[in-house]
């Protein structure tokens, strides 16, 4: 099986390359056998490298540890569940799971357009086909094929990384890669549009849906990963602007700057450029995100490769898009002419058009502060890293601004806005907004950047309020209705615009939680069994702390575990028992000697804050280890984080919001034509 | 020998699927389908969308009378252009099928109520002809029966 599955690997190369050239010429000569062809090819990869997928999780099943890959990455005691993860769990796997995830959508693409949007196809097929060439050259070619032999068969594997034994990290990477291989097909769009000079608006309404499905797994995907290194890596965050973390939130800035600039075209017939080149330019990000993940180019938590030659092949392969990409834009742009003007500065168009340069903004500063120790290591000779404090100070005002836009842009008037306008829509939400910062200030927290956050945020969520508000009132009046069928109805009929102001309120729910991190404790405590820790919580009340005990389970290589020291504390909250809370440390059979043991955090969530405890060291791991009942003692370090849930919750509403956008909606062209005029007077308020 | 088999089946099924079309002639469809929006018709689409969140905004007393009223003249006048263009397109193009025919009754009621709704003399708010008040603000309105009976 191991050994087909390398075998259809090599085939999907041809075929690939024969759909790729196919595609093309179809599209060029209009010869409709060559394009079946060719998006039938697109078929073909996906079920060969189905095959070559199904091989390597054969290769794992069966501890094939001829293998490298499955050398590095398993051992005979790695649980079953991570064995069959383990597909993605190294560089070499994730790319061909990348490659596999790639030619799902791809297949998907083609046949969800097999018989619509059919001047598109051929152009789409040959571009699906050369990103998929372009991975599996990459797989073949680049010293990371996944199916290298070693000269020998080892005993045993070397283990997962422990850290990597967590099932949000087994979650996490298959979302961020759907959501960086799903853009590949907006982008195939583009090119097609570019390449058959059919750029009327409509491959942005065409590819709209994928787009978002997209951003919906990138965003989901992100915050995942946010979970994993808050609950794994123990030190009670939750972002580190680390090069990866980076890499996967570039893309999705532009993406979502693209989901906002795309109304302008649609509305306004503005920004043609300016949109092909958000897409060309996402789509890039993605590849650059695989990129700087894994080549390992940059040090961080989550490189593991050192390999040059696939860092020469990424390079070339993305200056070759970006090349063809501007010369294609070139070409086309005398048809890529603006419609209309802005006509005044303060207006939703100039709205939005803030709104994508902060995103841009964003985007390029976060690129430079992740590419800046190659920068200074190519001018100076010594890798230099910028470190959060760089990336805070540029990015909270430039979120902040973005924020702020979220409440003006749903309500300032499109082409013009008039003082009375302004007045009118932004005078309640401004003193709303105020006078929740001014009540946050008398309770205590004096925070300038907390307050102002939380100032925008109630401003914002004021003004998605009032929307919700005044259109149901509108509607529920005119169709005489009860208010719950007339918000229903009001959402169903634009899910569009009301998914996307719930996507706002996750957002701003999101913002709020991470200004809570200004108010967060961290103190320190040596404990032994019997010493009570007490904690006072910012949001109020006092946490009493009794450490148990100290509780050691030799688990002898089960699970790779060669032993576990677990500390047990009993959690009183005001007098209220709140049951027991355990932190440990671990070690793992799979650690080098030297290494010190892992460790794992207890975590109670409330609505208002976390209780975060560490094990940061044992006084005598030795002695705790055989269990001296004198050996109990160790540091323990208390976190309480302020409002951490609500980054949670705010990520479940997005996702609600972005499914209710995504939702189909009954007949859109009934609805464009026929409801406007037919119901004149329901038309408005129902969208 | 089985691995041979097998790698020999694979390679055998892609080809033969692959090379299908181009050796037998099967062609894929290379054209706009006919239940596709054209164009003509996403302009016109937008320019009605565009018009929808105009009335959206008044009636959420988002936009003032007179932001409202010129706003709606100026789109009004964008809409019909882009109906009008949109059936000229259509009018060039192939003979008209059914589902054509449908389409175009429902453009001319589209148009008709554009051009013969009960407009309000107090916000301009174009009212369902018919109408004896206006929807949007309550003011009594003069010549109800302009537009005639269309549903």
């Amino acid at each position: 099986m191991t050994l087909l599955g390398e075998f259809a690997l090599w085939i999907s190369l041809p075929v690939a390359l024969w759909g790729m050239v196919l595609g093309y010429t179809g599209g060029r000569t209009q010869r409709g056998d060559l394009v079946l062809s060719a998006e039938r090819s697109v078929y073909a990869v996906f079920g060969l490298l189905i095959l070559a997928s199904a091989g390597i999780m054969t290769a794992f099943l069966t501890d094939r540890f001829d293998y490298y890959y499955i050398a590095n990455y398993s051992n005979r005691e790695l649980e079953l569940f991570y064995k069959i993860t383990g597909l993605w769990a190294g560089q070499r796997g994730s790319l061909l799971f990348w490659a596999l995830l790639l030619a799902f959508f791809s297949s998907l693409a083609v046949f969800l357009n097999r018989s619509k949007n059919r001047e598109f196809m051929p152009y789409v097929a040959g571009v699906l086909q050369t990103i998929l060439a372009f991975f599996i050259i990459v797989l073949l070619f680049a010293d990371v094929n996944p199916f290298e032999r070693l000269g020998f068969t080892p005993a045993n594997g070397q283990g997962l990384n422990p850290q990597l034994q967590n099932y949000w990290m087994t979650i996490h990477p298959p979302t961020l890669y759907l959501g960086f291989t799903a853009f590949t097909v907006p982008f195939a769009f583009a090119v097609a549009a570019l390449l058959s000079g059919r750029l009327d608006a409509r491959w942005i309404q065409l590819t709209r849906r994928w787009i978002l499905t997209s951003w919906l797994f990138l965003s989901v995907g992100i915050v995942m990963g946010m979970r994993w290194a808050y609950e794994e890596l123990g030190w009670g965050g939750y972002w580190f602007w680390d090069p990866v973390e980076n890499a996967s939130l570039l893309p999705w800035l532009t993406a979502t700057a693209f989901l906002h600039s795309i109304q302008i075209q649609e509305n306004r017939g503005m920004l043609k450029v300016w949109n092909m080149s958000l897409v060309l330019l996402t789509f890039l990000l993605t590849v650059f995100a695989t990129f700087l993940t894994r080549s390992g180019l940059i040090e961080s938590v989550h490189s593991f490769a050192q390999e040059l030659r696939i860092a020469y092949i990424f390079l070339g392969f993305m200056g070759s898009v970006l090349a063809a990409s501007i010369i294609l834009i070139l070409y086309r742009l005398p048809q890529l002419r603006s419609e209309n003007q802005i006509e005044s500065f303060v207006s939703r168009e100039s709205a939005f058009l803030f709104n994508n340069l902060l995103f841009v903004g964003a985007a390029f500063t976060v690129m430079w502060g992740t590419m800046f120790p190659l920068i200074s290591e190519g001018v100076t000779g010594q890798q230099i890293s910028v470190g959060p404090p760089f990336f805070e100070r540029v990015n909270f005002p430039i979120g902040l601004a973005l924020l702020a836009l979220a409440g003006i842009g749903p309500v300032i008037a499109w082409r013009r806005a008039t003082k009375k306008n302004l007045q009118r829509n932004f005078m309640t939400p401004v003193i709303v907004g105020l006078v929740a910062a001014a009540t946050i200030w008398i309770m205590g927290a004096h925070h300038p950047l907390a307050l102002v956050t939380w100032g925008i945020g109630a401003f914002v969520l004021t003004v998605i309020v009032t929307e919700f508000w005044k259109a149901t009132r509108a509607r529920a009046r005119i169709e005489n209705e009860g208010y719950a069928t007339a918000l229903f109805h009001l959402v169903s009929r634009n899910r569009r615009r009301w998914g996307g102001y719930i996507v706002h309120v996750g957002i701003v729910l999101i913002f709020m939680a991470f200004a809570g991190a200004a108010y967060n404790v961290d103190e320190r405590f040596h404990m032994v069994p019997g010493d009570v820790a007490e904690v006072t919580s910012p949001m109020g009340g006092t946490y009493q702390l009794t450490y148990e005990g100290l509780s050691v389970s030799l688990a002898n290589g089960q699970r790779n575990l060669m032993w576990q020291a677990i500390a047990t504390i009993s959690v009183v909250k005001d007098g209220e028992p709140q049951g027991i809370l355990t932190t440990e440390k671990r070690r793992y059979t799979t650690q080098e000697a030297g290494a010190p043991p892992m460790t794992e955090v207890g975590i109670r969530s409330y609505v208002g804050e976390d209780l975060y405890l560490i094990l940061s060291a044992l006084d005598d791991i030795e002695g705790a280890v055989a269990a001296e009942s004198d050996a109990q003692g160790f540091d323990l370090q208390v976190l309480i984080k302020p409002l951490v849930s609500w980054i949670w919750i705010g990520c479940l509403m997005l996702t609600a919001g972005t499914l209710i956008a995504l939702w189909p909606s009954v007949d859109r062209k009934r609805l464009a034509e026929a409801e406007p005029v037919a119901e004149p007077a329901t038309a408005g308020a129902a969208d | 020998m089985t691995l041979y088999v097998g790698v020999a089946l694979v390679v055998a099924a892609v080809l033969l699927f692959i090379m299908q079309p181009v050796v037998k002639g099967l062609h894929a469809s290379l054209d706009r389908e006919e239940n596709e929006l054209t164009e003509t018709e996403a302009r016109k689409r937008v320019a009605l969308l565009a018009l929808r969140d105009v009335e959206y905004d008044f009636l959420a007393g988002k936009l003032d009378q007179d932001d409202y009223r010129s706003l709606k003249s100026q789109l009004t006048a964008e809409a019909l252009a882009a109906l009008e263009a949109d059936e000229a397109a259509r009018g060039a193009g192939p003979a008209a099928t059914d589902s054509d025919a449908a389409i175009e009754a429902e453009i001319a009621r589209v148009r008709a109520g554009l051009k013969n709704g009960v407009v309000c003399i107090g916000c301009s708010f174009t009212n369902e002809p018919g109408s004896r008040f206006c929807s949007a603000c309550g003011h009594a309105l003069e010549g109800a029966t302009a537009g005639g009976a269309r549903r």
